[in-house]
């Protein structure tokens, strides 16, 4: 933020970062749906095969229309993110028989390299056409009012100088999290559960066909638990339990 | 009543005030006769109220409760006219539709007419008008409630299926609500604006009234969740694939990452529990001590039956005595040497012979040990004996001074001795219940002595795979397998097999070995290693198994029991291709092992 010298390489170093940032994001999505169907049993634990990733063993569908399912998602949200569109992504686990929502994942997105006025509008985010070098400086000092709920705005500057590890370790420390919140998630209904993805995007983004729109599918009554989150240089993102208490 | 009153425009006012007023008096007028007409009355003027006119119908339905038909045909009419009401555009599409309503409203009526018996049932018929014109007012009310909903969901969408709806729910609401919905989708947009304000205000207002709420709940929900209103929630909205099959979480979370694929599928190995064949082993003596059954490297059965050893070629199925001993003894173990070209046979003077087998001739005597000669092992030229005495001698099969070395350990039988395969190291186990492990190189005393074993410890087998691991097992009082480490002398496994140990074999292709029993299972165990489970158990033999070995190439196992059968079992069969095993040894031999491995 102070320094001033090397402006211009910073500014490259964000913009390339920006892109590689989003695409960081949605891979980590990719791996959470994983994650999250196996450690819930929503598809059977055969199915999933190991992968190296994050210096963790992710276990990764092996099921052909599961694997399509969730591309079809992903290069959806692909764009999204590098859009800079998307606010929330969340998977909400679903009883078959019943309807009832038993289980929400929420992974909140906030950019940084986003241009902010310094009034609370943080949500104006079509308006990416804007120069994002010039704004950069500017940006640190609205982190801060811009975010609402979260204490990122303290961390949003020193994001700039994570180095790959780090963020590898912080996303690692996040699927750690998933895997051992099933000793406090109730148990689900064994095979009777199903999923969606849902996505908070900008009213402005373009909408394909399978995307429709949705209601939040919050789960009445529910238990939250606020989980790690990480962050790169432009984006930061949390991530949110919350779940059917046990009757 | 409210909603209509607010929304009808001026013009249809008019009409509205009179039939209100004609409504207003029609439950007052007390005479059944007189209702049919008003309604007819008010369908004229185009523009009765639905409330007066619902309240006409009402009325009218108790009134003719009694004559069905007739009623139907009345309020069919009077529906149909008031339909027309609707909206003076309305009505000129209406009309034709007159027809198609009539069919329709008999079933409605059907319907209706139950209904409004009941209704009607419960209420005096004259005596309160005026009370059932309230009634009515609520009734409309519900149907107020009611169409919004169904608007909202279909009514545009198909008129057919509303019908139906509306039978179930609301036979006048129905009559009405099927034009306007019939409009709605027939006609153009001003026909529908229209509609909308005049009766259909309702359903404007039943459309709009989810908007609200739905704006307030995701209001709401968007304070809660700190999301601005330019948001989307989208889902995305194809279904999920089927999960394949249920789930048991509990079982899931406990499961082995990794070795769970390579344990279940050995899990899922299908051990043959039948024997391969069959054979009569008459006078096989009963003892414990001896090892009177070998299978050598040259596909060949030698067994020692009391006093005879005979030999069973695998390969052409036949057999042949080779021997018969005088009649004061016996034969007490019989080897195979390295080669499978000689035999050596321990009787019970102490004596050792050794034969070749191609030409039935014994090559020479041995006389070193006084007491019978329980076991023996070969290391290349070097046969070891062990006898009851407790000793241990090395012959060196090529001198006449063949005494090569005296192992003292053992103060009881020897019952158990196998050399390592690499000649490096030679295990013996004696009734004295211990386990010696020798370092070929020194034979003055045992490098380790192992007193775990609380019986005669008989059966005694190196790893093919890992040249430090030795497995012992003992007798009935101790029951226990142990697992060595001989370099080191440390006791690396345990199992307690439940009976006595009276052999054991490694599979040179599975990490499993197999155990011999005697009481009370007289089976076969084949046991997984390092997790010591017990893969199968085979019942093998009726009584107590006494000795085993393993063919050439490792697949079958040989069993020789109390029971005086010989049975061959192909409980280590390799899978075409499957190459689990342990490489190296006797790679060269492989082809012709294959080939010798049929046994007739």
């Amino acid at each position: 933020m102070a320094s001033a010298g090397p402006d211009k390489d910073k500014s490259k170093v964000h913009k390339l970062s920006l892109k590689g940032s989003a695409k960081l994001v949605a891979e980590f999505f990719q791996y959470s749906i994983h994650t999250i169907l196996f450690q819930r049993g929503v598809y059977p634990a055969e199915d999933f095969t190991a992968v190296k990733k994050y210096g963790l063993n992710m276990l990764v569908s092996s099921d052909d229309q599961v694997r399509a399912y969730i591309k079809k998602i992903m290069s959806q949200l692909d764009k999204w993110m590098v859009g800079g569109k998307i606010q929330k992504l969340v998977i909400v686990i679903t009883d078959k028989d019943t309807g009832e929502h038993i289980e929400r994942w929420q992974f909140d997105v906030q950019i940084f390299a986003k241009p902010k006025r310094p009034s609370k509008s943080s949500k104006t985010k079509p308006a990416s056409p804007t120069s994002p070098s010039a704004d950069a400086d500017a940006d640190a000092e609205n982190n801060p009012p811009a975010t609402t709920t979260t204490g990122a705005a303290p961390a949003a500057p020193p994001e700039k100088d994570k180095t790959e590890a780090e963020i590898q370790a912080e996303i690692a420390a996040i699927f750690r999290q998933i895997t051992a919140s099933v000793t406090f998630l109730p148990q689900l209904a064994g095979g009777d559960c199903t999923f969606n993805v849902l996505v908070y995007a900008d009213a402005s983004s373009d909408v394909p066909v399978e995307w429709g729109d949705s209601d939040a599918k919050e789960i009445a009554n529910g238990e939250r638990v606020q989980l790690r989150g990480f962050s790169t240089a432009s984006h930061r993102v949390e991530t949110l339990v919350s779940y059917r208490l046990a009757d | 009543m409210a909603t209509a009153a607010v929304s009808t425009p001026l013009k249809s006012h008019t009409g509205l005030f009179s039939s209100r007023t004609a409504g207003g008096r029609m439950p007052l007028t007390p005479s059944p006769r007189q209702r049919p007409n008003p309604v007819n009355i008010n369908s004229s003027p185009f523009t009765p109220e639905k409330t007066t006119s619902d309240s006409k119908r009402i009325c009218s339905k108790p009134v003719y409760s009694g004559n069905l038909s007739a009623h139907f045909a009345k309020s069919t009419s009077s529906k149909a006219h008031r339909d027309s009401p609707k909206s003076n555009i309305a009505r000129v599409v209406s009309t034709p539709r007159k027809a198609l309503e009539l069919g329709v409203s008999d079933f409605t009526l059907t319907g209706t007419g139950t209904y409004t018996k009941s209704s009607s049932g419960t209420k005096i018929k004259k005596a309160a008008p005026v009370r059932q014109k309230t009634a009515k007012t609520t009734v409309t009310y519900d149907a107020d409630r009611f169409i919004p909903n169904r608007g909202a969901s279909s009514a545009i969408a198909n008129a057919g299926s509303g019908k139906l709806d509306m039978q179930e729910k609301q036979r006048s609401r129905s009559v009405q609500n099927e034009p306007s919905s019939i409009l709605a989708s027939a006609t153009d947009d001003a026909i529908a604006a229209l509609e909308g304000l005049n009766i259909d205000d309702e359903d404007p207002a039943s459309y709009s009234r989810p908007s609200p709420n739905t704006v307030a709940y995701q209001d709401s929900l968007a304070n809660a969740c700190g999301v601005n209103l330019k948001t989307r929630i989208l889902q995305f909205k194809p279904a999920p694939p089927e999960s394949s099959k249920p789930i048991d979480l509990r079982q899931q979370y406990n499961r082995p990452l990794k070795p769970a694929a390579s344990s279940s599928a050995q899990f899922r190995r299908r051990i043959a529990t039948a024997p391969e064949r069959v054979l009569d082993a008459p006078g096989l003596i009963d003892d414990y001590y001896l090892n009177l059954l070998d299978w050598s490297s040259g596909n060949q059965v030698a067994i020692g039956l009391e006093r005879n050893v005979y030999v069973w070629s695998a390969d052409e199925g036949s057999v042949s005595c080779l021997l018969e001993t005088s009649p004061d003894t016996y034969v007490s173990s019989v080897k195979w040497s390295g080669d499978g070209a000689y035999v050596g046979v321990g009787l019970g003077t102490g004596e050792v012979q050794i034969w070749d087998v191609a030409e039935s001739v014994k090559i020479r005597s041995m006389f070193a040990h006084d007491t019978r000669v329980g076991v023996m092992g070969w290391n290349k030229h070097l046969l070891s004996t062990g006898a009851r005495s407790g000793l241990v001698f090395n012959h060196d099969v090529r001198i006449a001074e063949h005494k090569v070395a005296e192992l003292v350990s053992h103060t009881s039988e020897v019952c158990g001795l196998e050399w390592r395969s690499d000649g490096a190291q030679l295990a013996t186990g004696g009734n004295d219940n211990l386990v010696s492990i020798w370092d070929a190189r020194s034979l003055a005393v045992p490098k380790f002595t192992k007193t775990n074993h609380k019986a005669a410890v008989k059966a005694l087998a190196w790893c093919p795979w890992n040249m430090n691991l030795l497995a012992t097992g003992g007798g009935s009082y101790d029951r226990h397998i142990h697992f060595w480490n001989t370099t080191s002398g440390a006791r690396v496994n345990s199992i307690d097999t439940g009976s006595q140990v009276t052999s054991l074999r490694w599979s040179p292709h599975y990490r499993e070995i197999v155990s011999s029993s005697g009481f009370p299972d007289n089976s076969l165990s084949i046991w997984s290693y390092p997790t010591l489970v017990r893969n199968v158990e085979i019942p093998a033999h009726e009584s107590r198994v006494l000795h085993s070995c393993l063919s050439p190439d490792g697949q079958m196992l040989a069993t020789a029991a109390a029971d005086e059968s010989l049975k061959f079992w192909k409980i280590f069969e390799k899978k075409a291709g499957a190459s689990a095993g342990v490489g190296g040894a006797g790679a060269s031999g492989k082809a012709e092992l294959s080939k010798q491995m049929t046994i007739r």
